[in-house]
């Protein structure tokens, strides 16, 4: 070995070839999971905004105790870790009488924990559209409601944006966790196929650059909207 | 026939974490008047215009506008249509253009046709010369001077029987100031009823019908503006004045 540039020695070249073409061929079947981490994401997020917003919504508009109950609402949900949340739907709620299919438990299980970290994003959004804006409305006679409804509330909707767009790449990647009750989502898919090619390496890097390749450009847009909101002056102070 | 006085403001309190901020105001306003308000910083100036439109609620005193008791109102939004506001920071809508920020409260409050509106929104830019190039530019997009300006088209549109300006040209570069000055001072010719807070005494020397010095809660003197400004019997005030004498050159001695 008097080669001063390190290379790959060329046995170890050759395995992973080898474990390369060995993997190549499962490709397809990794990649037919991707319909249901999609739908996994899709729903869990839809379901946690809807959450999200009702939650956000109660504490702003509605009375004081209900803004402290559900403050503590999402505060425990943001505490439960994401698996305890999935199992506790699928083995904990039959024993209620709800018996869920793997797929609806985690859509469910996710959502649940997603929800209170939504509800931050769109109480504090809501917070962030500054007095002044609320002052200037009123001082043109709009009522409180149309206030709300002209002024703050699509100005809190632009602001919740770039965050709305990172929980969404957050909840894709917590699809995973479905593989622990059972679902054939793409990482379950490949865990699959590394138990029948007995190599873990290539399957888990392969899966790693398809999560990377949704997330990634969805946090570019959540960065190119933040400095866009940050140009129309809507990031100020909060006076 | 029309009463004289549009606004009457009697023994008028506001307390704010148990300090008196207004110690019993009384003053009127006539329709096309144009009255302004001097003092120092935390003399409580803002809390009396933002009193007056009920931003801030007084706790005690009597605010008659148009011939009616404001403070007995509910529907205390009514009320607000017919004052306009303009706000030290243009306070305008960040979401929406120029124009679509003048719009709001005709089509909002007013109610009227979107086209109608649109029509009435563009005479009032114009008004305050702002050119057609800038209707559909965002707050951001404009310069300060601008968007006050913008501002006041925005209070103008709603055909308001009184304007309140708090500290207009405040946050606003000293080149820009003369270009808002200027819009406030033809308001001020057409006979536009207005109640001005500022610290611009040339403003004040040429424009104002009476001046009001406000420090403490209280109106420590009240005059023509020759008077408050040039020769003012108070000493509080006196020093307040030879200050800003120096300050904008208008030696007088």
């Amino acid at each position: 070995m008097a080669s001063n540039t390190p290379e790959i020695p060329w046995w170890l070249s050759k395995v992973l070839e080898v474990m390369w073409q060995n993997f190549v061929q499962y490709v397809p079947i990794i990649l037919s999971a991707l319909s249901n981490t999609l739908i996994l994401a899709f729903f869990s997020f839809g379901l946690a905004t809807v959450l999200g917003i009702v939650m956000a919504f109660a504490e702003v508009f509605t009375s004081k105790t209900i803004l402290i109950i559900v403050s503590w609402v999402a505060r425990v949900l943001r505490g439960v870790p994401l698996i305890l949340s999935i199992f506790l739907v699928f083995y904990g709620l039959p024993k209620l009488g709800l018996t869920l299919p793997p797929l609806y438990a985690a859509i469910l299980g996710i959502a649940i924990v997603d929800a209170g970290y939504q509800e931050q994003i769109f109480r504090g959004a809501i917070k962030a559209v500054s007095n002044r804006q609320l002052e200037a409305a009123y001082s043109l006679g709009l009522t409180r409601a149309s206030a709300f409804l002209y002024v703050v509330l699509p100005q809190a909707f632009r602001i919740a944006l770039p965050s709305w767009i990172n929980d969404f790449t957050i909840v894709l990647k917590d699809t995973s966790i479905a593989y622990a009750i059972g679902v054939v989502e793409m990482f379950t898919q490949a865990i699959h196929v590394a138990q029948v090619i007995m190599d873990y390496m290539w399957p888990l890097v392969f899966v790693a650059l398809i999560y990377l390749a949704i997330c990634y450009p969805l946090s570019m847009l959540s960065n190119y909207l933040h400095g866009k909101l940050k140009m129309m002056g809507m990031l100020g102070s909060g006076v | 026939m029309l009463k004289e006085e549009l606004l009457i403001v009697e023994d008028l309190w506001k307390f704010i974490d148990g300090k008196p901020v207004l110690k019993g105001i009384t003053f009127d306003v006539s329709r096309g008047e144009t009255k302004v308000i001097l003092g120092p910083s935390g003399a409580g100036k803002s809390t009396l215009l933002r009193c007056i439109n009920l931003l801030v609620v007084p706790d005690r005193g009597r605010i008659i506008f148009d011939g009616e008791d404001v403070l007995k109102r509910r529907d205390i939004h009514n009320v607000r249509s017919k004052m306009g506001f303009v706000f030290q920071h243009f306070n305008l809508f960040s979401h929406m253009t120029a124009l679509e920020n003048v719009m709001l409260g005709l089509v909002k409050v007013k109610k009227m046709p979107k086209h109608e509106a649109e029509k009435k929104a563009k005479e009032a830019l114009m008004a305050v010369g702002i050119a057609e190039e800038l209707w559909n530019r965002y707050p951001a997009q404009l310069s300060g001077g601008q968007q006050q300006r913008v501002a006041i088209a925005r209070a103008l549109a709603m055909e308001p029987k009184l304007i309140l300006f708090d500290e207009p040209t405040s946050a606003l570069d000293p080149e820009l100031i003369w270009e808002v000055l200027n819009v406030m001072e033809r308001l001020a010719k057409a006979k536009m009823t207005m109640i001005v807070v500022t610290h611009e005494i040339g403003f004040a020397m040429r424009v104002a019908s009476e001046v009001m010095f406000l420090d403490d809660g209280m109106i420590l003197e009240r005059g023509p503006p020759e008077q408050v400004i040039l020769n003012p019997c108070n000493e509080r005030v006196k020093r307040f004045m030879d200050r800003m004498k120096y300050v904008y050159s208008l030696d007088t001695g």
